[in-house]
């Protein structure tokens, strides 16, 4: 058992506790405080940000990391990106705006560095006791919340594979996080794992600076360069949703003709149809592929000695790989069957993809991947956390159909048949997750009926 | 800002980029020992439908607000003092303003003047400022968008407008009696009449704090 600095745990009262002061974190708290909540926000590492930071140790940013959204569709919605910063802002402007974002509306006063959430347990109903477990070696704190949200993200437990002889192959292996410095490419053979964001990213990267690049994708994903049109391509899709209906197949085919012909000539076309998940976003990879600097491979069959092996039965001698892989949702603090993870599988099953099937002042803010920007759905989701918990508090009644309702949203949502991969678990339309997040605000923001 | 209009502005193509003018004065920029710097309260910024745009303000405002304690702002929109004109409507000098807004360090009050208070009503309804004062209110929309985040609101009108419909109906969008304050609506900027408006307004900021 732990020891605790005193017995009785120290109750907050109506204070909500907020996990994490990353993107959605800081969201959550400014969110909850524009409501009239007091916020007690809890962030293992000692510096905000999540992982647009380089200085967090679990942060996931690589070498010349870039945003794969355009600034117009993933500044949070209600404060806006300098209009004179590029489209596709650098992973350290991200940082100077959600530094600014946390300074223009106070937040840092009300975030707990270096403090980790050991545990969390429902107790008296509703609330919350929390032990909080300060990093610099004091006795655990233990405190009691109206509610607690947890936007710890999906972006730092690294999902590592296992390759038969991977523990005895003799180059480096790195994980994308680990790979912080691009020098490290520097005029070495690189092997590249991992077909996402990530792994088109850093071949491009080794492209230009190591000695050769090889990338090795187990399947062809849905490639979508940044720029459609002479717009920004998310903003160019997006737009295309405003059109009627029966234009809309048609202007999309269009929109998507060229880049979808470079990708068959290219030979990583997908096999689906283009919308089931979430496309890697990348301009420059196409280029790479037909100047030779990135050779696409097959699935890696395994490791020998100095050697990779593929299925296909080539082989390469790599001096580094990087396993861009993506990561694995972890929770750490809270029992999983709070959130809906049974089994296997480590994704939870949530209620409008933020609210605890089991506990109803348990939210999770941020576990989407809707193919757009995250950060304006994150937004939306702690507008509603806070609604909820608002009405939840002073309308008992309208609670209970609230509740129907999400469920029934929920019960929707699982209908559709989930994305091709286990990595695509978290994958959301966005146009019908951001439709039923209107629903939901809708009935929260509704006046009590007389 | 309910979803839907952040769903439709994100689809609609963004203003072009300004340079924007700014003015501003910081409590500690009077050299004044009696002055401190007040945490506590909002920074204020101000626009005005006045061409001279920010420029406006440094004749008294921005030195009368520092007074109290706080962060005081001026911007110019597009076409206003010195910043250059651009393509755009009512919707892109909001954009400017709620552009101003964001580089200001706190969560600010806004006030406009005239056709800057059409700009600050519509720029609270996409930026949760701490405030909103308009003055003399012209062109203001039939119904104004929602304030985000319910910041406490202002009206302020001089005496020959109290009867003019617009302000009237300004007033009823907002729920809210506006205030009178003696003088013209046109000279605001200075002289004795312009000394009362502000300490109306800076009392009025004060007492809600």
């Amino acid at each position: 058992m732990q020891e605790y600095s005193s017995q009785a745990a120290y109750d907050r009262g109506e204070a909500v506790c907020v996990i994490g002061a990353g993107a959605s974190g800081l969201i959550a708290v400014k969110n909850l405080r524009e409501n009239g909540f007091e916020v007690d926000c809890y962030e293992r590492d000692t510096v905000l940000g999540g992982l647009w930071n380089p200085q967090n140790q679990h942060s996931p940013l690589y070498p010349n990391t870039h945003l794969v959204t355009s600034r117009s569709q993933t500044e949070i919605p209600d404060f806006p990106m300098p209009d004179d910063w590029p489209d596709y802002p650098s992973a350290a402007q991200m940082l100077a705006y959600l530094t600014s974002y946390a300074k223009h509306f106070g937040l840092s006063e009300h975030i707990w560095y270096g403090s980790e959430i050991s545990h969390v347990e429902p107790v008296e109903g509703s609330r919350f006791e929390v032990v909080v477990k300060p990093a610099a070696g004091n006795a655990a704190r233990r405190l009691r919340y109206a509610a607690v949200i947890i936007a710890t993200g999906h972006h730092w437990a690294p999902n590592l594979p296992s390759y038969p002889g991977l523990d005895q192959f003799r180059g480096t292996v790195l994980h994308s996080s680990q790979l912080k410095d691009p020098s490290r490419l520097r005029g070495k053979h690189v092997l590249v794992v991992g077909g996402g964001n990530s792994g088109a990213d850093i071949a491009c990267e080794a492209a230009v600076n190591a000695a050769s690049c090889v990338h090795s994708v187990r399947r062809g994903s849905w490639h979508l360069p940044k720029y459609l049109g002479g717009e920004p391509a998310d903003y160019a899709l997006a737009r295309l949703n405003s059109r009627p209906k029966y234009l809309r197949r048609f202007l999309t085919d269009r929109l998507l003709k060229g880049p979808a012909r470079l990708a068959a000539r290219m030979g990583v076309a997908a096999d689906g149809s283009p919308s089931e998940e979430e496309p890697v976003r990348n301009g420059r990879y196409m280029e790479h592929v037909g100047d030779g600097s990135i050779q696409r491979r097959g699935e890696i069959a395994r490791f020998d000695g100095f050697d990779a092996v593929f299925v296909d039965g080539s082989e390469m001698r790599p001096d580094l790989v990087v396993l861009a892989t993506g990561y694995r949702p972890k929770f750490t603090s809270v029992e999983p069957r709070l959130l809906g993870i049974e089994g296997d599988s480590p994704y939870p099953k949530l209620y409008a993809r933020m609210f605890s099937p089991r506990m109803e002042t348990l939210a999770v803010a941020g576990l989407v991947e809707p193919g757009v920007g995250v950060l304006p759905i994150v937004h939306w989701q702690t507008h509603a956390i806070a609604h909820w918990l608002l009405v939840r508090k002073s309308d008992p009644e309208r609670a209970a159909n609230f509740r129907l309702q999400v469920r029934s949203e929920a019960e929707q949502d699982t209908a559709r048949p989930a994305g091709s991969s286990p990595r695509h678990q978290l994958a959301v339309d966005a146009e019908e997750y951001l439709a039923s997040l209107g629903r939901i605000i809708d009935t929260l923001e509704q006046e009590p009926a007389k | 800002m309910s979803l839907a209009a952040w769903v439709r502005r994100a689809r609609t193509p963004a203003p072009a980029p300004v340079k924007r003018e700014y003015a501003f004065f910081e409590p500690a920029d009077l050299f004044d020992m009696d002055v401190k710097d007040d945490p506590e309260a909002s920074p204020v910024l101000c626009c005005t439908g006045d061409p001279a745009g920010a420029s406006a303000f440094n004749a008294l405002w921005l030195k009368r607000i520092a007074t109290t304690g706080r962060y005081a702002a001026a911007v110019s929109v597009r076409g206003q003092g010195g910043t250059p004109a651009a393509e755009g409507g009512l919707e892109a000098r909001a954009h400017d303003l709620v552009q101003a807004a964001v580089t200001v360090p706190r969560q600010t009050v806004l006030i406009g003047h005239k056709e800057g208070a059409a700009w600050a009503a519509l720029a609270a309804g996409r930026y949760p400022a701490a405030g909103l004062v308009l003055v003399s209110p012209q062109k203001v929309p039939k119904q104004p968008p929602t304030p985000v985040g319910g910041p406490p609101v202002l009206i302020v009108v001089a005496e020959s407008e109290t009867q003019s419909k617009e302000v009237q109906a300004v007033a009823a969008a907002y729920g809210t009696a506006p205030l009178t304050f003696a003088g013209s609506p046109d000279d605001v900027f200075k002289g004795a009449g312009a000394e009362g408006l502000l300490d109306a307004i800076l009392s009025w900021l004060a007492r809600k704090d």
